[in-house]
């Protein structure tokens, strides 16, 4: 059952706890703002420069779901070798803690918190993917912890179930 | 919610509206966002457990989002039509939850629906209080897509502010104030 797209990409054995993917930067521009907002978040804090100042906000910002996109789109590109993913279970403790502002560079790393398998899947693994994400004057902006699963190259292998 | 924070009734079950799929718009979103071979290429994603082309969950729950911020368009829409002063809501703290629990293919039709599932009154920010709001999400066949749980702030109507507070709302809306305000964190 040996997948020959990701036979070459990282497997649960090649991970590690504490293992961290650094994000690199993105620089987070008016254009990119708008254009997400106007698909997916079309709050005038989010579109509108004048209704943005004048909210709380104080000014235009980022959609909380683009900032966690674009962070998604990074943990992607910088995972080493490519995650043999076998997709998303979901996420929990997303926190948006400032704003992302126009023009704002954000970047920071995810960090594999934890691993795990369980016996009525072998074949994959668990893994808890810590998001620490800040802007350029190192404030924190948003944090996550991202459940998501990974093929395992020898499922065969002994399971150490832990308990939750 | 654009109602006031005392209107708000618990478990109260709002429809938000449904989405149908397409393969094109799900590799689209993939492709910015999510760049992994069962979202973005059809030959590839064969090879998966999925055995094709899958919505980024992300995708989902972002489509979700605009639903409901249309739906509260909307509600504030009847209010002001109805000649009632709509409530405000503020920015989302974040999501306590989300489980993808039911995959998205070509063509599947995703229906929403919101429901407040407690509320409070904040303790730091007067004036404002706090939801818990769910957001679920079905397929055609009735399978779960997704749950969330988030957080929310809603303004609250019997809440008349002190003059510090006025001045400190009215400041933060001067933009040199503001900087300074903001410095000065």
């Amino acid at each position: 059952m040996s997948n020959p797209v990701t036979k070459n990409y990282a497997h649960f054995e090649d991970l590690f706890v504490g293992q961290e993917i650094d994000l690199g930067a993105t620089k987070v521009t008016k254009d990119m703002i708008v254009e997400f907002a106007r698909e997916f978040d079309p709050f005038p804090f989010h579109l509108d420069e004048k209704a943005a100042n004048a909210s709380l906000l104080g000014g235009l910002s980022a959609s909380g779901w683009h900032t966690g996109a674009l962070c998604l789109r990074k943990l992607i590109e910088n995972f080493p070798s490519k995650l043999a993913s076998a997709g998303g279970v979901g996420f929990t403790k997303l926190r948006w803690k400032r704003p992302v502002m126009v023009n704002d560079t954000i970047g920071g790393t995810v960090t594999i918190s934890k691993m795990r398998r369980t016996k009525s899947n072998p074949q994959w693994g668990i893994l808890t993917l810590q998001f620490d994400i800040k802007n350029q004057n190192d404030q924190s902006v948003m944090t996550m912890d991202l459940m998501n699963l990974v093929e395992v190259r020898n499922p065969s292998a002994p399971i150490e179930e832990q308990t939750q | 919610m654009t109602r006031w924070f005392e209107d708000i009734i618990i478990d109260e079950v709002h429809e938000l509206g449904s989405h149908t799929f397409t393969e094109a718009e799900m590799i689209k979103f993939s492709k910015l966002y999510d760049n992994q071979y069962f979202h973005t290429d059809p030959d590839l994603a064969k090879h998966s457990h999925f055995e094709g082309v899958i919505a980024s969950g992300w995708h989902t729950a972002c489509i979700g989002h605009r639903y409901m911020v249309d739906f509260l368009f909307e509600v504030e829409r009847q209010l002001l039509d109805a000649g009632e002063r709509p409530g405000v809501s503020g920015p989302s703290p974040g999501i306590n939850k989300m489980l993808f629990t039911t995959p998205v293919r070509d063509g599947d039709k995703v229906s929403y629906t919101m429901s407040i599932t407690s509320k409070r009154k904040s303790g730091t920010m007067a004036g404002w209080g706090i939801l818990i709001v769910e957001i679920v999400a079905k397929n055609q066949r009735n399978d779960l897509v997704y749950t969330q749980e988030s957080a929310g702030f809603s303004k609250l109507r019997d809440y008349t502010p002190t003059l510090k507070q006025r001045l400190q709302e009215w400041a933060i809306q001067q933009p040199l104030l503001r900087k300074l305000m903001q410095r000065g964190k």
